[in-house]
């Protein structure tokens, strides 16, 4: 039985490019045909960029679906998706563009197929405004393990902005069996490191980071980390790691042009503290990674910050798909737990 | 096959680029990613995908053609890069450059119904970059222009790019100055106007042939309006443009030279040459030394003048009033008239010797009414030079261009005056067009105008039936012959130019005077005029 068409503005909260992903994730799963008008509307250049096409195009590929729109700055798209197939694909994205978005988006997806996928990516690993390789690798995959799905990746080489050219590797399992999950409190500290990863970079740059780490945070000498690794072009990202027994989280700054080493690693330990000193058991970017997975799956809940737009705008787009999937209560100043119904419940 | 997603497929994009030896090469370690290099940016634009990038190189910069196309690849998997080898011997000359993208220009299989093309004309010399206006703006290639540019600091390697989508209104001068560079010698002459008179196209066709070899005088004859002055300035620049001549163009109305002036105008004179020549002057000849001098109505020219103008074309020198020393000018001499040559030297009036000088190459530009079959493309071409001046298109409604044409082209409509009138008439419809549109009742109201313009015309010039039109009244005149009219235009003349009867009678009766006993030239006169009720005082 076919579903009707639902419309989805992408216009509506933050208005960004998570809408048309998040939305393309839950067509496809959901098997709902959708149109997103607006798409990027307030942004400086609304409507699909290179990337976003790159995921539309993804999500076609993986689920033969018919699509209308799918032009470069078009302001809206049709899609229709048909049966997820598992298997081997490869995504090369142009300008950098974030691989990690473009996995996120068919994860979901992917995990529900009837068999095992192997996805390789060609393009930018580690962007701002995008999770990290090592921000899905070392905190989202571990939180998604479980949910219950196990994916192995495999990095060849980092891509930087604005030249990319990174490739790695991603062997989706399908997905068997679904818990809740259930985040309500951190547990132990159990480790901690600060690691920056370094290419084609003056070496003095990743010091300077790292000693500033130290000098902030009183860590010590065997909690820092160098990696000096091999890249196309120059790049550089400090990340900072917490492991507490019931949650990974990092803090990744990827250095820019004009900005200093100290500078760049000091607003990794901001976001650090911000985290340190709050009763958040999931971190920002996590809260809202996990919203996806979890209304697909068996649900949870999860304490957090004070919710962002993002997050906000991620939850309303859930909501539509799925009634009621996501509830926000605020807690405190800030501290909100959500509350996730899966469909798997 | 879905038809949805045909249609939604849209045209693929192609930038035709040359290799950048400057901005593109940044060396071949990974420093380079940290500069912006316009070919490879171009390719890393977040809102643009380019399908197909064809590189222009030269031989000695395969290898970092090969380089930019590997560093493509990695930045832009979507993009095929596309050689094609070109060979700027010198890269700063306009005419090696020019014509190597001209050849890439006709050898590339341009598809404009399957791919949008970007010409990028941010690498190359800047002789390059014109070239490559010129072509685009021309259609040679089919796109539109394209710009890249370095970003801000925090991030200059993308940069960002511009598309120029030359909006030809704005550029009409500058493609009007190409088209003129583009048409043949010809259609040059012809000012680009599709001309249908056989005779006219012949006669174009060797007067082109003949300018572009010989730097003999030439005589063009043709009746005031003709375009001989129009004709002469696009022969000048023809050979202006083929490198044939580097001097001034130099236009000189014989009838506006009077008297001793027209020698030191012509000739130049030295200081002090005569009263009043308080400083030297060059003089027109010289001033068309190397160049071209162009004698309009040259019959008007004094009998001295001639001799001198004949010395000076023989030697090419001549001696300036008052000087004692020869001057030397080489230029090449185009007369015109609208005189039959040969009746004013039979009357004397001009040197034959220099009427065989000046006419070895003598052309006659028909009048405007012999090639009436080139009315109409010289209507457009009038409205089209009306709406570069005014910077408005101006048109006919069908209607209105029906009615003007079968006007223009009827026997009623003698365009006395050739192009010159077409031009007027043409600048008033236009002007009192109204959003660019000529109606009907303008058409009307042009038609009236012209009738009027070549009666008066003819008023004003010795037609004797005018004369005796205003003299006895319509009536009157219809009762007169020809040859009364003509008695009439005659006599009257005489007597306004005449202090009194007497002395008119005297000049009308000036031989038979001489026999008669008695002289009363005056009742004589009297007589005459009183045939046509008429009086001496009346005529004066």
């Amino acid at each position: 039985m076919k579903k009707e068409q639902i419309t989805i503005d992408g216009s509506q909260g933050e208005g960004g490019g998570q809408i048309l992903r998040t939305s393309l994730s839950l067509s496809m799963c959901l098997k709902q045909p959708i149109r997103i008008n607006n798409i990027r509307a307030g942004r400086k250049k609304p409507g699909l960029l290179r990337q976003h096409l790159t995921c539309v195009r993804a999500a076609q590929e993986i689920c033969n679906a018919t699509v209308k729109g799918d032009e470069l700055c078009s302001n809206f798209i049709e899609f229709t998706p048909g049966e997820i197939n598992g298997g081997e694909y490869r995504f090369a994205i142009g300008t950098a563009g974030s691989t990690s978005l473009v996995f996120q988006t068919i994860l979901p997806a992917l995990l529900q197929a009837a068999s095992k996928s192997t996805v390789s990516f060609e393009g930018g690993t580690h962007n701002m405004q995008a999770p990290s390789y090592e921000f899905i690798t070392k905190s989202f995959l571990k939180a998604l393990e479980k949910i219950g799905p196990k994916v192995d990746c495999k990095l060849e080489r980092y891509g930087f902005y604005p030249n990319g050219g990174g490739q790695w590797t991603a062997e989706i399992n399908p997905i068997k069996e679904t818990k809740r999950l259930k985040l309500l409190d951190r547990g132990d500290l159990v480790a901690r490191n600060a690691t920056t990863i370094i290419s084609k970079i003056p070496l003095h740059v990743s010091q300077r980071e790292l000693k500033k780490v130290a000098q902030k945070l009183n860590w010590t000498a065997n909690e820092l980390f160098e990696n000096e690794v091999d890249s196309i072009g120059p790049g550089n990202l400090i990340s900072l790691k917490l492991v507490y027994e019931n949650t990974v989280e990092l803090f990744d700054e990827v250095a820019q042009r004009g900005l200093t080493a100290e500078r760049v690693a000091g607003k990794a330990v901001s976001s650090l503290k911000r985290y340190m000193n709050s009763k958040a058991v999931v971190g920002e970017h996590l809260a809202d990674q996990l919203l996806l997975p979890m209304a697909l799956n068996a649900g949870g809940s999860y304490i957090t910050h004070a919710v962002s737009e993002h997050v906000r705008t991620n939850a309303n787009v859930i909501n539509q798909f799925i009634d009621d999937a996501i509830s926000i209560t605020e807690i405190d100043n800030d501290t909100v737990k959500i509350v996730v119904n899966g469909i798997n419940n | 096959m879905n038809i949805d997603m045909v249609s939604s497929e849209s045209k693929k994009t192609t930038v035709v680029s040359i290799l950048g030896t400057n901005l593109d090469r940044r060396g071949k370690n990974a420093k380079r990613w940290d500069k912006w290099r316009p070919n490879i940016a171009l390719c890393q634009q977040e809102d643009m995908i380019v399908d197909t990038l064809v590189l222009l190189h030269e031989e000695g910069f395969k290898r970092l053609a090969e380089q930019v196309k590997q560093d493509i690849e990695t930045v832009s998997p979507e993009t095929e890069v596309l050689f094609h080898q070109v060979d700027f011997s010198d890269p700063w000359d306009f005419e090696s450059v020019y014509s190597q993208l001209f050849d890439f220009s006709q050898s590339y299989q341009f598809k404009p119904d399957e791919e949008d093309y970007l010409i990028h004309i941010t690498t190359g010399t800047h002789v390059a970059q014109i070239c490559l206006y010129l072509l685009t703006e021309t259609n040679f290639l089919p796109g539109k222009l394209f710009q890249t540019s370095p970003g801000n600091k925090t991030n200059p390697t993308v940069g960002r790019y511009q598309i120029i989508d030359l909006d030809l209104s704005c550029y009409d001068q500058i493609a009007s100055r190409f088209n003129q560079e583009r048409v043949s010698g010809v259609d040059y002459l012809k000012s680009g106007i599709e001309t249908r008179n056989l005779k006219f196209n012949k006669m174009i066709e060797q007067l082109e042939k003949v300018s572009l070899l010989s730097k003999e005088p030439m005589l063009i004859t043709g009746a005031t309006g003709a375009g001989k002055t129009q004709l002469v300035k696009r022969i000048f620049e023809l050979k202006q443009q083929r490198g044939q001549i580097t001097g001034k163009f130099v236009v000189v109305n014989c009838a506006t030279l009077l008297g001793d002036k027209a020698m030191s105008a012509l000739f130049g004179h030295s200081k002090g040459a005569f009263t009043g020549a308080a400083e030297a002057r060059k003089g027109l000849l010289k001033e068309a030394d190397g160049g071209l001098l162009f004698l309009d109505e040259i019959a008007e020219l004094g009998l001295d003048e001639q001799a001198m103008l004949l010395r000076a074309l023989e030697e090419k020198s001549y001696l300036p009033l008052g000087a004692d020393k020869e001057i030397e000018s080489d230029f090449q001499l185009i007369a015109g008239t609208n005189n039959n040559m040969n009746k004013i030297v039979a009357e004397g009036k001009f040197r034959e010797d220099l009427l065989a000088r000046i006419n070895l190459w003598s052309y006659q530009l028909p009048s405007l009414k012999e090639r009436i079959e080139d009315f109409e493309p010289n209507l457009d071409f009038e409205l089209n030079k009306f709406a570069k001046k005014v910077g408005q298109l101006v048109s006919f409604n069908k209607g209105a261009r029906a009615k003007y044409m079968k006007f223009a082209t009827s026997s009623a409509a003698s365009w006395k005056a050739n192009f010159r009138d077409l031009n007027s008439s043409v600048t008033r419809m236009a002007t009192l067009s109204e959003g660019g549109r000529i109606s009907e009742d303008i058409v009307d109201d042009e038609i009236v105008r012209l009738k009027e313009c070549w009666n008066n015309g003819l008023q004003s010039v010795n037609d004797p039936r005018n004369i005796a039109i205003k003299l006895v009244g319509e009536e009157g005149a219809n009762q007169l012959d020809l040859f009364d009219q003509y008695l009439l235009m005659g006599v009257s003349q005489v007597c306004k130019d005449s202090k009194s009867m007497a002395d008119a009678g005297r000049k009308l009766f000036g031989v038979s005077r001489l026999s008669k006993k008695s002289t009363n030239d005056s009742h004589r006169l009297k007589q005459v005029l009183a045939k046509f009720d008429l009086s001496f005082d009346e005529l004066n």
